[in-house]
């Protein structure tokens, strides 16, 4: 399965996340999920962004609506806006899931 | 104004944005000074984050121009500019990698007030020293 997996939160919904595997996996990182792009708690970075064979993207409006910016996203993860996004999930992914 | 006062402490535990609460507690602490003129007593707002609340005094937010919804920063902005006592927790902001100088300021619009980086435990304290407490 090719899917898109939107990331929102910054806590509670890793067990199900570390979970989901797939042939093809984006991993969408969007409202309070960009945390995961920009933290570093404790000195380290997001264990989510170790998931293996993903694809990591960022959305930018969200990114700057919480006062950060492109160059202080983790280089894992790609910052898109939200034309972008809209083209990816149409064209590259065939199912969609939201955490 | 009347002879009465009441102390106030909103608490903030939840980032910004995705959640309501952060905006209501600012909003409802803006609001104090309407208040004081309409139940005849004095309503004297603290505010305080904590916890993953502390990603709510991050400069630079820029929801208006991505969503055009008032950011968080602006209503913080406005608390200083009223000189509103504005505390963040220093063990979060530390744990989060958030250096002080990312922190909101409202310097531009004249205000004194600053937001002051405080140990948790000066957060209790701060609470035991408020008639009421409020958490979002």
């Amino acid at each position: 399965m090719r899917l898109a997996l939107f990331y929102s939160d910054l806590r509670g919904i890793e067990s199900i996340y570390n979970r989901i595997t797939a042939h093809e996996l984006g991993v969408f990182l969007v409202s309070n999920g960009i945390y995961h792009a920009v933290l570093k708690e404790n000195g380290k970075p997001s264990p989510i962004l170790d998931k293996k064979d993903a694809t990591f993207y960022i959305l930018k409006e969200d990114l700057e609506t919480r006062g950060f910016s492109d160059n202080e996203v983790d280089k894992r993860v790609k910052v898109i806006a939200y034309d972008d996004l809209v083209d990816l999930i149409m064209d590259k992914y065939e199912k969609l899931a939201w955490l | 104004m009347g002879e009465l006062k009441n102390k106030i402490m909103f608490v903030v535990q939840r980032p910004p944005y995705k959640s309501e609460d952060p905006k209501l507690a600012l909003t409802h602490a803006l609001s104090s000074g309407v208040t004081s003129i309409h139940i005849d007593e004095e309503i004297v707002p603290t505010v305080a984050f904590i916890g993953d609340g502390v990603l709510n005094c991050i400069k630079d937010q820029k929801s208006m121009e991505a969503y055009g919804i008032t950011s968080n920063e602006r209503h913080i902005k406005n608390m200083l500019a009223t000189d509103t006592k504005t505390l963040v927790c220093k063990e979060d902001i530390e744990r989060l990698g958030i250096k002080e100088d990312r922190l909101i300021d409202a310097s531009d619009m004249g205000a004194e007030m600053t937001i002051k980086v405080v140990p948790f435990n000066e957060i209790l304290k701060e609470m035991e020293a408020n008639d009421h407490l409020m958490f979002f």
